[in-house]
């Protein structure tokens, strides 16, 4: 380097000789290999975070288009025209759920009997449909499966392919050419396939149009009115419309229609089923988990905020320097207790007396009670609850000591009292830190899984908010809950592996959210601190 | 967990007692792995067996992806293999051996004091897809019914679809617990609850058994049972020296008996 700097330089030669100088005399102290080393630390802390964000990233990218071709393929195979006439049909086994039950709630031998034969004729009514559907609905399985044999074929066919092409060994390069070329599939022909499912159009049109008439018939001859009968009656407008619609639907279908790439998108961040594993169809819905631990989040911040900030109040204000020295630790010391100790609480313990004292007589005026399942949204909230406290403890409380005393010293000379000082003084210094506090707490409840997974009842549905305020009262799945349940079993790199991993990712993108929400406030804070 | 985690102290266990001698890897099911295949094992080296186990439980499909890996000798399945899976074995050249170990019946629970006691085949299927939503509507006392079902990792949760559902999903509203255990604790504790766990846990005292059309799992009538279902041990290739012994004990008098203690059926 030295002999090749030109001489017409200088500068740049003398500085490169005095850096490389202090370097030949600072590069062994220790001083220099110490921070050295902290740097080394913190650059392999941002390092590893990248390379997590990189393989989230990579294993989910995949999953759109994945996810978007097995669509393609429910639509291509036929399933999805029999989803269309299933979905509403689904309806009539509600109202066949009510008029048993109004069946065996009545004590009138007469009207037993009416709503027996109304049962009866609501059986025959759909039964036709069923059949049909059953038939087509296989004709669709089968399609499907043969896709995907012939996929799986391929996809071996390659294997043993390059496997061929790497090996040394003429015998065995030899053996696995011959294996291979035993594999090939002919691909599915859907449009010939589809044909035998699209050739009953019309007679399921039918069966849907004379299934409308006979239940209309049979609501005709309903017996007297019951809170549940007058149900089925008032439903089953509705219902017959639905039907119809879904015939219009039947009508336009077209099995090659393609599925543009917005399809995908909506289907996973908008769709309200998770179903996996299933012998049918899989579907990878997000809400229904997003409103799981959105619930559970709402119900842990709800309960932790009033006793963590109210807390660090007084700790930070009231408090003498002997209690602060009890209270302090103590709190703090919750954030030792695994997760998991937690969630046995919640199995063992929590669950059992929420669902006992939901039971008291004096208490059924409280919306949702009583409680049917011990493991629920609230159960888990109220866990939750208390793993967040000491978080949002301890940030309120170095906010609220943050407060400049001067603030103190001027209220004071203005005659305030104490409390005053507090609420009008301190309290609104430090709000901000007090909801960074919050949000921190937030973020933590809400990347909680051992809890949720033991606690929540993992029930895979959108919780029934026309329960009111006693939705809380309901199982739910949440999002960390899936990964830590399903991600055991899925072979890697399928569909539902993508689908685990993309919920990986959109949930490290909340937490960056709630983190950043929970900086940014902090920042409107910090002037106060000079 | 709590299984997977027994085996494997198990296991451990035994690795260090005899670490001078052969291991048998064994991966799979936890309905197998759970109480079975370690009690088997305790057994045959009881009876002088010359090797030590390494047993984890952690789910059927986990068998046959440590097979093709070579990590496994023996792997253990709640469910036949399937085609893309055998497939895979032979990829890796692997040619999988199947052998009928003994077969479990999923058996229908609910809570000590419900009055049900029969339910027919149709009505299982009707609550368990979510059809039936209240037990008045099967005779039972009026109230919401509560589905607890497997995880979607369990073999028991996809045979139950196929042994008692036709193929038709789960109800939406329904459940899915960890393990056989938790359904146990969940009936147990809910007058309105209903599940499906091995025929091992049927005993526990706060659930009743309930017979499905009139038959009620019973050891000596296996087939006549309609949830019952084989479960099989796969080796790679035929099995040979001491692979071939514990299996060839597994089918033995005494291995019989062990079968029959932990709740299983040898030979239906």
């Amino acid at each position: 380097m030295e002999s090749t700097a030109p001489p017409s330089r200088p500068p740049l030669r003398s500085l490169i000789t005095r850096t490389r100088r202090r370097a030949a005399s600072v590069v062994l102290t220790p001083p220099w290999l110490i921070q050295r080393y902290f740097a080394a630390s913190a650059a392999a802390t941002i390092l590893v975070l990248l390379l997590i964000l990189a393989f989230l990233l990579r294993e989910s990218v995949g999953f759109l288009p994945a996810y978007r071709s097995e669509l393609e393929t429910y639509r291509r195979s036929g399933l999805e025209f029999c989803d269309i006439a299933r979905e509403p049909l689904k309806h009539q086994q509600v109202l066949a759920s009510l008029l048993r039950r109004a069946k065996a709630a009545t004590a009138d031998l007469i009207c037993k009997q009416e709503l027996a034969d109304a049962e009866i004729a609501f059986d025959a009514a759909i039964a036709p449909v069923s059949a049909l559907l059953d038939q087509l609905g296989a004709i669709a399985q089968q399609t499907k499966a043969l896709d995907t044999e012939a996929h799986t074929m391929e996809a071996t066919r390659q294997q043993l392919l390059a496997a061929a092409a790497s090996t040394q060994n003429e015998a065995t390069q030899k053996s696995l050419l011959a294996e291979a070329a035993d594999l090939k599939a002919a691909p599915v022909d859907f449009s010939e396939r589809i044909t035998l499912i699209l050739q009953h159009r019309e007679e399921l049109a039918a069966a849907l149009g004379s299934y409308t008439v006979a239940l209309a018939h049979a609501a005709t001859k309903l017996p007297e009115d019951t809170a549940l009968i007058s149900q089925v009656r008032a439903a089953i407008p509705r219902h017959v419309s639905e039907v119809k619609t879904a015939a219009a639907a039947l009508k336009e279908w077209q099995w090659d229609r393609h599925i543009p790439w917005h399809r995908a998108i909506v289907a996973f961040f908008f769709g309200s089923h998770w179903i996996t594993n299933s012998p049918w169809q899989d579907f990878y819905g997000f809400i229904p988990l997003l409103v799981g631990s959105a619930v559970i989040a709402l119900i842990a911040v709800c309960l932790a905020t009033p006793i963590s900030v109210v807390a660090a109040i007084y700790t930070s204000q009231f408090a003498g320097a002997r209690e602060k020295e009890i209270i302090k630790p103590v709190i703090e010391f919750i954030q030792a207790i695994p997760s998991v100790v937690f969630g046995f609480i919640g199995i063992s313990f929590l669950g059992d007396a929420i669902k006992g004292i939901s039971e008291w007589d004096c208490l059924q005026w409280v919306p949702g009670f009583p409680i049917q399942e011990r493991l629920n949204m609230f159960n888990a909230g109220c866990l939750l609850a208390f793993m967040a406290v000491p978080t949002m403890f301890s940030l309120a409380e170095d906010a609220l000591n943050n407060v400049p005393r001067a603030y103190i010293d001027a209220s004071d000379a203005l005659g305030a009292t104490k409390l005053q000082t507090v609420f009008r003084v301190i309290v609104p210094a430090g709000i901000h830190g007090i909801l960074s506090a919050i949000l921190l707490g937030l973020g933590r409840v809400l990347g909680e899984t051992m809890i949720v997974l033991l606690v929540a009842g993992n029930r895979i549905a959108i919780p029934d908010f026309s329960a009111g305020p006693g939705v809380v009262f309901q199982p739910a799945h949440t999002l960390t809950g899936i990964i830590a349940q399903e991600l055991g079993e899925v072979s890697r790199g399928s569909t539902h592996w993508q689908a685990l991993f993309m919920i990986g990712s959109v949930l490290f993108a909340i937490a960056l959210f709630v983190n950043w929400c929970a900086r940014a406030v902090a920042r409107r804070f910090e002037p106060c601190r000079t | 967990m709590k299984h997977t985690l027994l085996a494997l102290t198990f296991g451990l266990g035994l690795a260090v007692n005899v670490a001078a001698q052969s291991t048998l890897r064994i991966r799979g099911s936890d309905t197998l792995g759970a109480k079975l295949i370690p009690c088997l094992a305790e057994a045959f080296k009881g009876q002088g067996g010359k090797v030590s186990f390494d047993i984890a439980a952690e789910g059927s499909s986990t068998a046959f992806s440590n097979l093709a890996a070579g990590t496994a000798e023996i792997g253990m399945s709640s469910r036949k293999i399937k085609p893309d899976e055998r497939t895979l074995c032979r990829s890796k050249g692997i040619t999988v051996n199947e052998i009928e170990i003994a077969w479990d019946m999923i058996t229908v629970v609910v809570n000590r004091n419900n009055p049900i006691s029969n339910l027919k085949g149709r009505h299982l299927l009707q609550i368990f897809a979510g059809d039936i939503k209240d037990w008045s509507e099967v005779g039972g006392t009026p109230g919401p019914i509560s589905v607890y079902t497997r995880n979607t990792s369990s073999g028991a949760y996809k045979d139950f679809m196929g042994l008692a559902m036709k193929g038709r999903e789960y109800g939406r509203k329904s459940q899915k617990m960890a393990g056989n255990e938790q359904i146990i604790a969940e009936v147990s504790s809910n007058l309105h609850g209903i599940g499906y766990v091995g025929y091992a846990y049927c005993g526990a005292s706060g659930v009743k058994v309930v017979s499905i059309d009139g038959a009620a799992p019973n050891p000596l009538a296996v087939k006549s049972y309609p949830l019952s279902r084989p479960t099989f041990l796969y080796t790679s290739g035929e099995p040979a020296g001491s692979i071939k012994a514990f299996i060839d004990f597994c089918r033995s008098p005494a291995g019989e008996a062990v079968i029959a203690k932990t709740g299983f059926v040898s030979h239906p």
